[in-house]
């Protein structure tokens, strides 16, 4: 392996986990999406083009082992209010992560995907929309709602001041 | 822009710092709670998302990697350079770990300080005389001067060090200030990105940085903010004879 392909696996893991965390609820399974992506990085580097899309490009790649880890089984989703079975640094047990992290389990996948690239990728709408072949409006609806749908159930009071349906 | 499109607006992206939501916000006191309460939600929803991977991990990659045929062409070398630079402009800091954040620069403590606690710039609970004498007498150190108004004040941690965080009003938005007893800086420091602008001031002392929105007049408010404080001096390091190379003759 080259010291180049090693200096990628330290710089981008961490956040492909995080991504693969938020998707699958799994430590496990993050840790398994983020390293096959990465030998799917390894052997298909020639399909790479362009410098400026390879971290986009990484994100796809867990994306669709993500998407294929569904076709080939259900994956086992543990309740995201417990305790990951292997401990987990910066795993927040207060009771207002606990809410929160039930909150993001409950948002559909659809609404929770361009949350998880924006918040943890740092992508733009235009990026995300291209991630998930969504017209950029859409990914916008979709920010608006998932915020929406976390804030209605942490701060129920707010459900009314959410800025209505979109 | 009408309160609808604000609040809208703010929850596709918290962060968004356009001018014509700051305005709104500004002049509306219920979407500036609306979006107080929203950039709150959003900083847990960060710290939530920001676990740490296992730290054998990369490892395990690592060795499932060299168990693949290496590649005849390799665009790795390319690659690298500026995918690690964009990694560290994209993700910024919101997802360094403690340990990381150690070894962050001053500067970049500043900034990222500034966004991780965003939620306390819009804070307006008015900060007592009193108040801001207890927390100053905490470290030791005593206001002879009037800082001005506080909206936010208290001790935090930066770096693995203790300091002070204060939020007051500025002309273009909240500004924030930092006394730093336990950083002293070779000499004056620019703080700046896409939103922010300041400077970390070094002092007898220790430090004072000073961060606003871009455009917002911060010209001699580091100084002022130390000049208000008599904080006692401690014996840093430098100032520590260094040991002699030599040992001393018998």
């Amino acid at each position: 392996m080259s010291d180049h392909f090693d200096a990628l696996i330290s710089a981008v893991s961490p956040e492909l986990y995080r991504y693969a965390l938020g998707l699958c609820q799994n430590p496990d399974q993050a840790e398994d999406l983020v390293q096959e992506t990465f030998l799917r990085a390894w052997r298909s580097q020639e399909s790479l083009r362009s410098a400026t899309a390879a971290r986009a490009w990484l994100y796809t790649i867990l994306r669709n082992e993500h998407a294929r880890l569904y076709e080939r089984q259900r994956p086992e989703v543990r309740d995201p209010a417990t305790l990951p079975a292997v401990p987990t640094r910066g795993y927040d047990t207060s009771t207002e992560a606990f809410v929160l992290r039930r909150a993001l389990d409950q948002l559909e996948l659809e609404y929770r995907e361009p949350l998880l690239l924006q918040v943890i990728g740092g992508f733009s709408c235009k990026e995300i929309g291209k991630l998930l072949g969504l017209k950029t409006n859409t990914v916008l609806t979709r920010l608006f709602r998932a915020r929406k749908a976390l804030r209605d159930v942490l701060e129920p009071e707010l459900a009314d001041a959410g800025g209505g349906e979109v | 822009m009408d309160c609808l499109t604000f609040r809208r607006r703010l929850l596709e992206d918290p962060l968004d710092s356009d001018a014509a939501l700051r305005s709104h916000e500004s002049g509306c006191p219920t979407c500036a709670e609306f979006a107080r309460r929203t950039r709150a939600q959003e900083t847990r929803l960060r710290a939530l998302l920001n676990v740490t991977p296992p730290p054998e991990l990369t490892e395990r990659i690592r060795l499932a990697v060299s168990f693949e045929k290496r590649p005849t062409r390799s665009h790795w070398l390319a690659l690298a350079a500026s995918l690690l630079l964009a990694v560290s402009i994209v993700s910024g800091t919101w997802y360094l770990s403690p340990l990381e954040r150690r070894h962050l620069t001053l500067v970049d403590a500043v900034m990222a300080h500034v966004y991780d606690e965003a939620s306390h710039m819009h804070q307006e609970d008015k900060v007592s005389q009193v108040q801001l004498a207890q927390l100053f007498g905490s470290f030791g150190a005593q206001l002879h001067g009037d800082l001005g108004q506080v909206n936010f004040a208290a001790e935090c941690l930066m770096r693995k060090k203790n300091g002070i965080h204060l939020v007051m009003p500025g002309k273009m938005g909240p500004v924030t200030v930092f006394f730093m007893p336990d950083e002293i800086p070779s000499e004056t420091m620019i703080v700046q990105d896409q939103r922010f602008h300041g400077e970390v001031m070094p002092t007898a002392w220790g430090s004072v940085a000073v961060v606003g929105e871009l455009g917002e007049p911060l010209a001699g408010l580091a100084k002022r903010m130390a000049d208000s404080v008599n904080w006692p001096v401690r014996v840093s390091r430098l100032d520590v004879p260094l040991a002699p190379l030599t040992p001393p003759q018998a």
